[in-house]
């Protein structure tokens, strides 16, 4: 013993000892652990409810196909994302069935068509009937150049929440209200200086020009576009440069009527129950976190339709968004498809989703279910699910692009640019604003433009 | 024969490194150089552009904007944290001063955590309203907005001051240690000569500490240049407002993995390495220049 100590003395430093020692044991230890072997076909998951909701519906279709299971991964966002891209770029291994959202999606579909890493799904919806079955416009952000490769998840209708408590407490009718002007004359009385700062106390919707939350809802209700019907960038379409210009006028200069919120974090979620905003935009999924996240809230909010840009016009919005895609290389298309079609499909699914999530269906056929009437505690007892319902064939349809992303962000830079200028001007009438606007969204565009054309793959697409 | 054999020597030593070197080193520099020539959708779909992107990158107006806020920022680090951090030294260096393992602990400690973890804990201080700066000066100040909006209109200052926090104290050390190789006896020298605080600190001090100096200056324009963590999580996950928080890495994280064009990524990866090379050797062929004289 002392002459093996010696000779380990004599060769190895404690220092590197330790070192070898360690290396010994990492080995052995990733030699004997047991490696974890995926069964069945997977799908990726990003969304924690969405995966909570499917486990009975994965296990039930593994008890009836002991052959075919189905095994069910929930991944982070991000780490799904890199993964999925580098399945359809590089080869690597990818599920045979991805959920991802909108935003991730959407990047598949960045070089040749045939190149999408998704199966390419229109004929199979087409015959199978289901382009009628689901909400048109849910298609929209899943197609690219004519083909869809993507079943829809949800609609996400949006509407407006707003704090019933006080609104009902002052005395104030909402039902008068149909456009954003009517809302913030009706409800003005409401902003006031508590506690003698100077300073209004309250304000009115929740809207800030570096949030483009509430900017993208409003731009796509108001008929504005960042990516038009040919899948072209549209920064400068004259819509958007009216949507900019009433934005800031909403959020800067002595009739200001937003405020910045966080919108998700928790001093956001307490400031909102603190009533510093009357009114939030809210799509039926953010309704859902709501209430995991601000149960407080409960009893004091009620849901109405988002008022209109015009007298007239649309009185709801769009925001977010899942779809179901299947690897270009599955092996298992049919078992996939039959799974996928049981999961979207499903009454049972559908009502167990608006339950745990307050989702609502993209299935048309189901949204007669009469779970979508009950009373909501969470919103003053209306029944949520038939407010979003009511909404849901009006949602604004989306163009797919790899680029809006991009987009959304040069639309939001330019809105503060014009909260630059504004403040800088004191300019803070609409109309005076409006050239401004249009002049950087045609900035905007050249180099947005620019910033497309250099995808050679999708300039040669015809 | 003989000769041959000693020559093959030292390379048979040096095989191991070499073969290491090549294959997660020169081979990646290498790939990522033909990636930078071209435009991708993964390997399988590629198309030759020549040099493209690297024109491209000359007249993008957002690259420009991440370079100059990148710029922004290695002169906060350098002419604010710097300076902080020698001060701190030259505080802690001072004889008889009582409980400076303490103070060097207390400064250091913020550099421990990372830069992720500094990233997060100042967005809720920086918050309006909530946040603790704007909390704490409109209570003890009526007059001060606390809807002050540190991470909008003030976005590269945020950034310098988050990272000074961090920073100050590193950087301090490696000053305490040039500052305690300062030689006694040319301050003595000095100070019997009639040399005062000043003069003694610029004429003996600084020559004394400059080769240190010069190379925390070098690592903190490097550090600057690869600001990414920091920006990235602080602006939660965006450039900021009007792409003020945009910095060279971020752009180049953007360009690859956002929009995927990882043929412009690593254009964008040499011209900042390339910049990088380009600063090392100046700050040597300086430093060489200080010596001589």
């Amino acid at each position: 013993m002392k002459l093996l100590r010696d000779q380990i003395n004599r060769y190895l430093s404690p220092g590197a000892l330790v070192i070898l020692i360690i290396a010994i044991v990492a080995i052995i230890i990733a030699a004997v652990l047991p490696r974890r072997t995926a069964e069945g076909i997977p799908m990726w998951i990003s969304a924690e409810p969405h995966f909570n909701a499917y486990k009975p519906f994965a296990q039930e279709w593994n008890r009836r196909h002991p052959d075919q299971p189905i095994n069910l991964v929930l991944l982070h966002g991000t780490a799904m994302e890199r993964r999925m891209l580098s399945g359809f770029m590089a080869g690597t291994p990818v599920a045979d069935i991805i959920e991802p959202n909108i935003g991730v999606a959407a990047k598949a579909f960045a070089g040749p068509l045939e190149s999408v890493g998704f199966l390419d799904l229109t004929d199979h919806l087409r015959e199978e009937g289901l382009l009628e079955t689901i909400n048109g416009p849910s298609f929209a952000p899943y197609t690219s150049r004519g083909r869809i490769f993507g079943l829809p998840h949800d609609v996400h209708p949006v509407l407006l929440a707003y704090r019933a408590d006080i609104v009902e407490a002052a005395g104030i009718d909402v039902s008068q209200i149909e456009t954003w002007e009517d809302y913030f004359r009706v409800l003005r009385p409401l902003m006031v200086d508590t506690t003698g700062d100077g300073r209004p106390n309250r304000y009115l919707l929740e809207a800030w020009h570096t949030n483009p939350h509430a900017p993208s809802i409003i731009l796509l209700q108001a008929g504005g576009r960042l990516i038009d019907e040919n899948e072209r960038p549209a920064l400068n379409f004259p819509r958007n440069a009216e949507v900019l210009a009433r934005l800031i006028t909403w959020m800067a200069g002595p009739d200001r009527v937003c405020v910045d919120i966080e919108t998700y974090s928790a001093s956001g979620h307490r400031q909102r129950l603190e009533g510093l905003v009357i009114g939030s935009l809210v799509p039926d999924w953010m309704a859902g976190s709501w209430k995991r996240e601000n149960p407080a809230l409960g009893g004091k909010l009620k849901l109405m339709p988002i008022p209109a840009w015009e007298k007239g016009g649309r009185r709801t919005s769009v925001a977010g968004g899942t779809m179901l895609g299947f690897s270009r290389n599955t092996e298992h298309f049919e078992t996939a498809w039959a799974f996928a079609k049981e999961l979207y499909l499903s009454p049972v699914l559908a009502e167990q989703m608006f339950r745990d999530t307050n989702i609502i269906t993209p299935v048309t056929a189901l949204w007669d279910s009469p779970i979508f009437d009950q009373p909501d505690p969470f919103f003053s007892g209306q029944p949520s699910g038939r407010l979003y319902i009511e909404q849901a064939p009006h949602v604004p349809r989306r163009p797919s692009s790899p680029y809006v992303v991009s987009g959304l962000e040069r639309f939001i830079n330019a809105l503060a640019a014009l909260r630059r200028y504004a403040d800088r001007n004191q300019i803070y009438e609409e109309a005076a604003l409006r050239i401004e606007a249009q002049r950087l969204l045609d900035e905007a565009q050249v180099e947005f433009e620019r910033f497309i054309n250099r995808n050679v793959f999708l300039a040669q697409e015809p | 024969m003989k000769a041959t054999r000693l020559n093959l020597a030292p390379w048979l030593f040096l095989a191991p490194f070499l073969g290491i070197f090549c294959l997660f080193t020169v081979w990646p520099l290498l790939r990522s150089f033909i990636l930078a020539l071209q435009q991708t959708y993964g390997p399988g779909t590629t198309e030759w552009v020549g040099l493209h992107n690297f024109r491209y990158l000359l007249t993008d107006p957002l690259f420009w904007t991440a370079a100059a806020n990148t710029g922004r920022f290695t002169l906060g680090s350098l002419f604010v944290q710097l300076p902080i951090a020698l001060g701190l030294a030259l505080l802690l260096n001072r004889p008889g001063l009582r409980g400076r393992g303490f103070f060097r602990l207390t400064f250091f400690a913020p550099s421990l955590v990372g830069l992720p973890f500094v990233a997060m804990l100042f967005a809720p201080i920086l918050e309006k309203r909530t946040g603790l700066i704007n909390a704490t000066l409109h209570r003890l100040f009526p007059i001060w907005d606390p809807e002050f909006a540190w991470m909008q209109e003030y976005v590269m200052s945020s950034l310098i001051l988050a990272a000074l926090w961090m920073y100050a104290g590193f950087n301090m050390v490696y000053f305490l240690a040039a500052l305690q190789n300062v030689s006694k006896d040319l301050i003595e020298a000095a100070e019997i000569d009639g040399a005062n605080a000043w003069q003694r600190f610029r004429h003996v001090t600084l020559p004394e500490i400059a080769p240190i100096a010069g190379f925390v200056t070098l690592l903190s324009v490097i550090g600057s240049f690869q600001m990414f963590e920091l920006s990235y999580i602080l602006l939660n996950n965006t450039a900021g407002p009007e792409n003020r928080g945009l910095t060279i890495m971020m752009y180049l994280y953007q360009s690859g993995f956002v929009v995927g064009d990882l043929g412009y990524a690593s254009a964008i990866g040499w011209v900042l390495a390339l910049t990088l090379m380009g600063i090392a050797l100046f700050q040597r062929w300086a430093a060489r220049r200080y010596e001589e004289r």
